[in-house]
């Protein structure tokens, strides 16, 4: 299970990173798109505004009122985007000031330049963007549409004539609330795919599992068809012979044992986590045992021989778990020139029998000379230390 | 002779286990218990010097009974468990638990283990250590775990706000970065990942 190159473990939480940031990006692009047509109706009013009114102060407040309206409403783009697990009470206080900017803004303009489609625009927005049901939202659309379009209409009747193509704004402003929604649409569509992706991965785990649960099923039904045979004959044979009866008897623990192993074997065949997290789950696991402890990982970790220092990672924790005087422990990781140096220390407790230097260690040891490495274990008078050194991995090894 | 409690809710393998520490010379089983509650009571009544504790019980499990014997007497305590969840073994040693191991291993080991425990060394089985270092990392910060934590029981956000002493809009926040970084829709299956995970 070691034996996978982290490389390959690490790919796809690096893809999803990717894509997390591209869908900020066309979040940002959406933001833009719906922030350019406020602004770009702003800036036309503000030069209806200046065409009407000789003093500028009405030019003045529409054009920074309009500006301000703008910034309120990315208050609401960001809700829109943020529309989870919200009560209805919270929502409400969150969209009180935008709605209140929106309002004030669009009356005062609206009275000052005397147009009802301005002062009606930065209330009708503030409906269009907020995040309605599904089908609700085409409905709201139409009718903010109709209604910006009759009070153009209205306006247009009163004789708003501003010398400049006051149409601009008028058509523009009645085509605010579509071009508004179709950019939140955009990026609807863009988190839907983003969802589906992630279903699609957790379709494949879930998948990957009905087939491991299948073969846990086939190997335990095996193993207990072995294991109810051996007993028959157990059974049989006692009364017979006790020795052949007994001799069956432990090869049925036997059989058990390999049950148990391979369902084992089968449950941890994929899973395998980067170097970096291991050690950092031993970390926790000292740390949750009490102990005091130094570490220092190479935030590289990940590119550390995994299936040579794995092993090593699990032995010696669960050794210095087991057998350390628990006060401090050492967990060190680092990359030097050419090789990753890996250092784990404990305190020990003076005078006890050291029980360090069992079979495990020698495992470990076979496996790292096998990856050309040298492994190195001290006891001093109060510290047990285990040294690995192991090349790192070359390009063209992988 | 080492003074055992035994507490496990399946009872074909608590009186077989029972009786197969019994044959050992210097393992005298003083109580056998059906679940969490009754071990707590008895080991409270008879103060064990090892209790050998089963993880999945109802009510109180193994790591519940350990840390609140742990608070209130001087025992040793051993979980065993059919199968490690990923988290359990930080929490078990978090809470003072002496010893850990899969429920497969035969009596024979079970007794030695008690021995070590009984003399005041700690045992981890290798087979649940390897487990726990392969525990998938958490992407969530503490904050984030904080607010899942508080928020476990359907709580409202408001609610979470105030035992955290933050801003509804700070939860609110957290809440939506946590649903991005476990690309989940609600706080609901946010929360059983995080449980089914081992990470709160």
């Amino acid at each position: 299970m070691s034996s996978i190159p982290p490389s390959s473990v690490a790919e796809p939480a690096l893809g999803a990173r990717q894509l997390a940031r591209g869908i900020t990006a066309t979040w940002w692009y959406t933001v833009t798109a719906v922030l350019f047509i406020e602004l770009m109706l702003v800036v036309a009013w503000a030069g209806i505004a200046a065409a009407e009114d000789v003093s500028g102060g009405v030019v003045l407040f529409v054009g920074i009122g309009g500006v301000v309206w703008c910034a309120s409403t990315l208050m609401l783009l960001v809700h829109y985007r943020r529309r989870v697990d919200s009560g209805p009470e919270a929502m409400w206080r969150s969209l009180a000031v935008p709605f209140l900017v929106a309002a004030a803004y669009g009356l005062t303009a609206g009275a000052l330049v005397s147009s009802w489609q301005l002062a009606a625009m930065p209330i009708v927005q503030f409906f269009v963007l907020l995040s309605w049901p599904r089908g609700v939202r085409v409905r709201v659309v139409l009718a903010a549409t109709l209604i910006l379009a009759a009070l153009a209409v209205v306006d247009s009747a009163a004789g708003l004539n501003g010398g400049l193509p006051w149409w601009i704004p008028v058509v523009y402003g009645a085509l605010l609330p579509g071009m508004s929604v179709s950019s939140l649409w955009w990026w609807d569509v863009l988190v839907t795919l983003d969802r589906a992706r992630a279903s699609e991965a957790k379709l494949a785990a879930t998948q990957e599992r009905l087939r491991v649960a299948t073969d846990v099923h086939d190997l335990q039904g095996h193993h207990l068809q072995v294991v109810a045979l051996q007993l028959e004959l157990a059974e049989r044979l006692l009364p017979i012979d006790a020795d052949a009866g007994m001799e069956q008897l432990r090869a049925a623990r036997v059989s058990v044992d390999e049950a148990r192993q391979g369902t084992r074997d089968l449950a941890t065949r994929f899973r395998s986590v980067p170097l970096g997290d291991e050690l950092a789950n031993a970390r926790d696991l000292l740390v949750a045992a009490g102990l005091e402890v130094e570490a220092a990982i190479d935030a590289d970790a990940d590119a550390a021989p995994a299936s040579a220092l794995g092993p090593v990672i699990r032995e010696t924790t669960t050794n210095v778990l087991r057998h350390g005087a628990g006060r401090r422990a050492r967990l060190l990781l680092t990359r030097t020139a050419d090789s990753w140096r890996y250092e784990i220390g404990n305190d020990t407790v003076p005078g006890a029998e050291l029980e360090h230097d069992g079979s495990g260690l020698d495992g470990v040891r076979r496996r790292i000379e096998e990856a050309h490495g040298t492994l190195e274990v001290r006891r001093e008078a109060d510290e047990f230390v285990v040294v690995v050194t192991v090349p790192a991995e070359t390009e063209e090894g992988r | 002779m080492i003074r055992v409690l035994l507490a496990d809710d399946e009872a074909m393998i608590r009186s077989a286990l029972a009786a197969l520490l019994r044959l050992e010379p210097d393992i005298e089983v003083i109580a056998e218990c059906a679940d969490g509650e009754q071990a707590v009571t008895e080991a409270l009544r008879l103060h064990p010097d090892v209790c050998l504790l089963d993880l999945e019980m109802p009510g109180l499990d193994g790591v519940q009974v350990a840390e609140k014997l742990n608070r209130a007497i001087a025992t040793r305590c051993v979980v065993v468990t059919r199968h490690a969840r990923p988290g359990v073994l930080r929490r078990a040693l978090a809470s003072g638990v002496a010893g850990f191991l899969p429920k497969s291993r035969g009596a024979d080991e079970v007794a030695a283990v008690i021995r070590r425990v009984a003399a005041g060394a700690r045992y981890v089985d290798p087979e649940i250590a390897a487990d726990a270092l392969s525990d998938e990392r958490s992407p969530l910060t503490d904050r984030e775990l904080d607010v899942l934590r508080a928020g476990r029981r359907g709580e409202t956000t408001g609610q979470i706000a105030r035992a955290l002493s933050l801003a509804p809009g700070t939860v609110r926040n957290h809440i939506s970065v946590v649903l991005g970084k476990l690309s989940v829709e609600t706080r609901q299956q946010a929360v059983l990942m995080a449980e089914e995970r081992g990470w709160i």
